[in-house]
């Protein structure tokens, strides 16, 4: 591990800079010395990916209650009936079978971003997938993931070094018999792929070979090393991954075993966190989200393929935060969904979806701001019958690399190479986040001043082309508190808007145009 | 010298075993034997040459096939077993043909899965379908699967109205089974096709459903789209034009549109290409370099158009190449779990329970070896999406995707499954029978068996794709077969038990030496490539 790991965390917290060449021992008792000892707790953070593979169905699962007709008229074959949709909020809800993630959202633990995709969306799921796993631009051919960059850039000679005293324990783990790109590094897969902890261990022991190290300079010497390289870190790994699952107990209930294959997966993460592994990212995959028929039952839409699989998701990220929080680790977990698109807004015949784009993500734990972020995507201002984007998905990672795994400046280039605007994931960490959130599309920008707002503000955006413009200012529950148009040529205006009759809080607001839009966050303080 | 120049050189015992580990599964002595000192034409005739098709699968219990049935019953679960285990037993007792070979390419290609399609009955189909284009052509097969049942099932082309068009079966027609998908240059624009192609492909390919009781497909013109269909740049803004009653019987107006859009497809060399590509990673390599594309891919795919897609001139030109039998191509793909398991069983001459007098046996032997593939990620007739197996396309780790800590435990073991054997046992009777491997018979059959510097040498040979290194064979002499004991050791002993091969503790001694040679050479990663 770095050193700075150690030091590193809690961004609010600011440190001398003397410490940077000390090590905590060199320092004797001193009350730095405390304070130090609590960021290197803070310093053990976890994070935890579901894949939802197939390509989840977003407004079927975030239900944008405010445009219930436009949804009603395009998706009549499969759209949910409002009445049984778990209000959120007055304009957004949640799908009927996931009562426990509304429970997590009531009680601040779960965060959905909106409208989350990347410019140019790719409706292949293979090539969809790659994108979001390998973080890369809809035109970039990434041969690494997000998490293995992290995990190369922060235990640096990866796998020749490891295990060492400092990381003993594999540096990312999938619950799965195959490996992700997620979590491929530039040398190696950083991850260890495994389905059981006990038949994991049962398994190696005995399958180790000495000597053999040489290879012929060919294709078929690459490989060698590669799948001895493999046999050596599950050997190595075996051992520490079956202490920790066997020195923990989940305390909360799951589904009964084989039943949710998600919550048998999140069950072990729990054990292999509480067991005291150090290892920092694991992934857990739930697939079946290609619902292109059938994805609701005709006599009763709130069942069928999609209700199912919603309420696996929901049911296991609900049991998991709860053992998390009876093994006392729920501060040190965050989790996140991800799905390699969305799906087309109007339903097909076969009371199914297609392909789509803009989808929302779950960021859940108990260091998340709760809530909702961005706004329900329009149903009616589509981009060719899909959802536009009002995040990019690396927004998210940027977020958590930041806010969670308090990576540094270089660090953070090291994985996503440009600068992505954060999002307020976590908490402590908002005003940073607030003062920078803006998003903008197709060469459209927007900004009001001064900010934050006593009284007064003044709205000013520039427009590459004519059009007519629309300005939606919404509030911390998703209520659109005012709109303004006018139809305006190429250039740059203002708008002059009286917040008096608002109260104070953190408001979005949202400039549309015929060919994009632009976004942007303001503080009404008093 | 071009890649693709025919192999000059009289196939050797070690090139006749490569071009065998790459078209079969594993290689026995007897094949290894059919083949060495042929010419490169003539192993191909032995190997291309068309099979006729095997009888069905049966019920064990029964002795009866179910696929003719006219309504799936509730055996089905059960029955996709029988045939998932028919199949791995036709792989492991194929004469010498690449037939088995190119019937699981097909169906990691058009791939379907029983978990969708939900129907022995369809998948047999699809399957036999496969099977009898399995060196056929290639234009021919996709025009087949398109109304395939199975097909029609699994990528729900039976839902996809006029009034309601259905994307999923248009789609992968173009980016997995066809022309491919080029880099994305603008938004929707696949360079080889667009968004809209997929939408206008759709439509074109309204108003077919499967028919349940004789699964059949038919077409229902009612609910096809009758519309001009224009496609964009990328072919070449091709309309399929509005059909006349009298230009087109109104029940072939699906199946004209049909050939009409495969027309269109099959002109691009892009559709060409993309086949080539995708033999050339199933049985050569995964690694198209550009010198790979330019050499060997893009004038495969002439081969391919100049023979009208038919498939065999193109395994002829790629399996007889020289550049296949390059020192850096031999070893460098990682067995699939069905190389690895199908392979040993074949290699080492396990024996196989009669077929035919010992039915539930053998559907047991197979059914347990499909599970352990299943274990490692490779379980026919349940692909994991319609991509197939990702060892095929995904970058950067093609192959080594099979290899992770999950499975390489597993595949480690293998030689212990092996030397401790497994128990069958009959459904219909719950009769049980132990299927062993008896290593030193097996060890009988190579010369010199009393003289462990050529037990090494021999077994080697025998068992790895490459050569080892003398210090890798003197490895496993002095640490493995004979640790802390002198070579004479195994000459006395193996003597000493062929005095009196019934002397059971004389046996089990050297066995035991065997055996632990055996399951180590199967644990090195050298087993693992072939």
């Amino acid at each position: 591990m770095k050193r700075r790991d150690f030091i590193r965390g809690a961004t609010a917290v600011a440190l001398p800079l003397s410490l940077g060449g000390y090590s905590a021992r060199a320092m004797g008792l001193s009350p730095m010395l405390e304070s130090l000892a609590e960021l290197t707790a803070l310093a053990d953070r976890y994070l935890v990916l579901i894949q939802l593979a197939g390509g989840n169905d977003g407004i079927n699962t975030v239900i944008p209650l405010d445009q219930m007709s436009a949804y009603n008229s395009l998706r009549s074959n499969i759209a949910l009936p409002e009445n049984r949709v778990l209000k959120l909020t007055n304009a957004t809800g949640l799908h009927p079978s996931m009562v426990g993630m509304k429970s997590l959202y009531d009680a601040g633990n779960l965060a959905i971003v909106q409208g989350v995709t990347y410019p140019t969306a790719n409706f292949s799921h293979f090539r969809s997938t790659d994108i979001w796993m390998s973080g890369s631009d809809y035109n970039e051919y990434l041969s690494t993931g997000w998490a293995g960059r992290y995990l190369d850039n922060q235990f640096p000679n990866y796998p020749a070094d490891y295990p060492n005293a400092s990381m003993p324990d594999p540096l990312a783990i999938q619950i799965s018999s195959s490996s992700s790109l997620t979590l491929k590094g530039v040398n190696a897969p950083m991850g260890v792929s495994l389905q059981d902890p006990e038949a994991f261990n049962r398994l190696v022991s005995g399958t180790s070979v000495n000597g053999f190290t040489t290879t012929p300079d060919t294709a078929a010497g690459k490989q060698i090393t590669y799948i001895r390289q493999v046999q050596a870190q599950s050997e190595t790994y075996a051992k520490v991954i079956q202490k920790a699952n066997a020195s923990a107990k989940n305390l909360a209930t799951y589904t009964a075993a084989g039943v949710n294959p998600l919550a048998d997966q999140l069950a072990i993460v729990a054990r292999l966190i509480a067991g005291g592994l150090k290892t920092r990212v694991y992934m857990v995959t739930l697939g079946g989200f290609d619902t292109h028929a059938q994805q609701v039952v005709a006599t009763d839409r709130t069942l069928g393929t999609h209700a199912v699989l919603l309420a696996r998701l929901s049911e296991a990220m609900t049991s998991f935060q709860q053992d998390l929080k009876l093994l006392k680790m729920d501060d040190k977990v965050l989790g996140m969904t991800f799905s390699e698109f969305g799906r087309r807004v109007g339903s097909n015949a076969s009371s199914g979806t297609d392909h789509g784009s803009a989808a929302p993500v779950f960021v859940f734990g108990k260091s998340v701001k709760g809530g909702i972020i961005g706004t329900n995507p329009s149903l009616t201002s589509l981009d060719n019958g899909n959802l536009r984007m009002q995040y990019d998905f690396r927004q998210i990672y940027a977020s958590i690399l930041k806010q969670w795994f308090g990576t540094n400046n270089s660090e953070y280039s090291a994985v996503l190479g440009k600068d992505f605007t954060q999002l307020p994931l976590i908490q402590g960490t908002t005003s940073i986040a607030e003062e920078q959130q803006t998003f903008a599309t197709n060469g459209i920008r927007v900004q009001n001043y001064p900010n934050p707002v006593s009284t007064n503000t003044t709205f000013e955006y520039t427009l590459p082309y004519t059009s007519r413009v629309r300005l939606i200012v919404v509030d911390a529950q998703g209520h659109a508190v005012t709109t303004m148009e006018e139809q305006q040529a190429a250039g740059t205006y203002n708008i002059n808007f009286n917040a008096a009759s608002l109260a104070s809080g953190a408001y979005t607001y949202r400039l549309e145009t015929e060919r994009g839009w632009a976004s942007g966050k303001m503080i009404v303080a008093r | 010298m071009a890649l693709l120049d025919k192999y000059p050189a009289t196939l050797t015992a070690k090139t006749a075993e490569h071009l065998l580990r790459r078209t079969m599964f594993g290689a026995t002595r007897a094949d290894i034997a059919a083949l060495t000192g042929k010419s490169i034409d003539a192993a191909l005739d032995t190997l291309l040459k068309d099979q006729t098709a095997p009888a069905p699968p049966i019920d064990p219990t029964t002795g009866q096939t179910w696929v003719n049935g006219t309504a799936r019953t509730n055996n089905d679960g059960q029955y996709n077993n029988y045939m998932k285990a028919w199949w791995l037993g036709l792989m492991a007792t194929q004469p010498l043909s690449i037939t088995e070979k190119m019937t699981l390419f097909w169906h990691n290609h058009f791939v379907s899965s029983y978990s969708a399609v939900n129907d022995t009955r369809y998948m047999y189909k699809q399957h036999a379908l496969l099977r009898r284009y399995a060196l056929g052509n290639f234009k021919t097969l996709t025009r087949e699967i398109s109304t395939d049942p199975a097909m029609l099932r699994y990528l729900n082309g039976n839902r996809n109205t006029k009034a309601s068009p259905q994307e999923n079966f248009a789609r992968e027609l173009q980016e997995l089974f066809t022309i491919g998908k080029g880099p994305e240059i603008s938004a929707g624009n696949y360079t080889t096709y667009t968004e809209q192609d997929v939408r206008t492909a759709a439509r074109v390919l309204t108003g077919w459903t499967d028919n349940p009781t004789t699964v059949t497909s038919t077409f229902n013109l009612n609910q096809h789209d009758t519309e001009d269909k224009q496609f964009s740049a990328a072919y070449q803004n091709t309309i399929i034009k509005k059909r006349t009653t009298a230009s087109s019987p109104n029940s072939n107006v699906g199946l004209d549109d049909l050939n009409e859009l495969l027309d269109m497809i099959f002109r691009q060399t892009a559709t060409s290409e993309y086949i080539c590509r995708k033999l050339y990673r199933f049985f050569v390599n995964f690694d198209v370099t550009p010198t790979i594309e330019k050499e060997v891919i893009v004038p495969l795919g002439k081969t391919l158009r100049d023979n009208n897609f038919e498939i065999k001139p193109v395994l002829r030109q790629l399996l007889g190449s020289t550049h296949f039998f390059d020192n850096n191509i031999i070893g460098c793909i990682i067995k699939t779990p069905l190389d690895l398991i199908i392979g040993m069983v074949r290699q080492m001459q396990i024996t196989i329970p009669n077929s035919t007098t010992q039915t539930g046996f053998y559907y047991s032997y197979f059914d347990q070896l499909r599970s352990l593939a299943a274990s490692l990620q490779q379980d026919v007739f349940e692909l994991p999406n319609v991509a197939g197996w990702s060892v095929y396309y995904q970058e950067p780790l093609f192959y080594q995707i099979w290899i992770n800590s999950a499975t390489m435990p597993s595949r480690a073991n293998l030689g212990n499954t092996l030397t401790n054997g497994w128990t069958l046992v009959n459904r219909a009777t719950s009769a049980t029978m132990r299927v062993t491997f008896d290593s030193l018979a097996f060890l009988q059959q190579f010369p010199n068996p009393e003289d462990p510097n050529k037990v090494i040498d021999n077994l080697t040979q025998n068992f790895f794709a490459i050569d080892l290194t003398s210090e890798q064979k003197d490895e496993l002499l002095t640490k493995v077969l004979l640790p802390n004991l002198p070579p004479y050791e195994w000459t006395m002993e193996w003597n000493d038990y062929m005095k009196t091969p019934n002397d059971a503790q004389k046996k089990a001694m050297i066995k035991a030496k065997l055996d632990a040679l055996i399951k180590y050479m199967m644990l090195i990663a050298e087993y693992q490539i072939t």
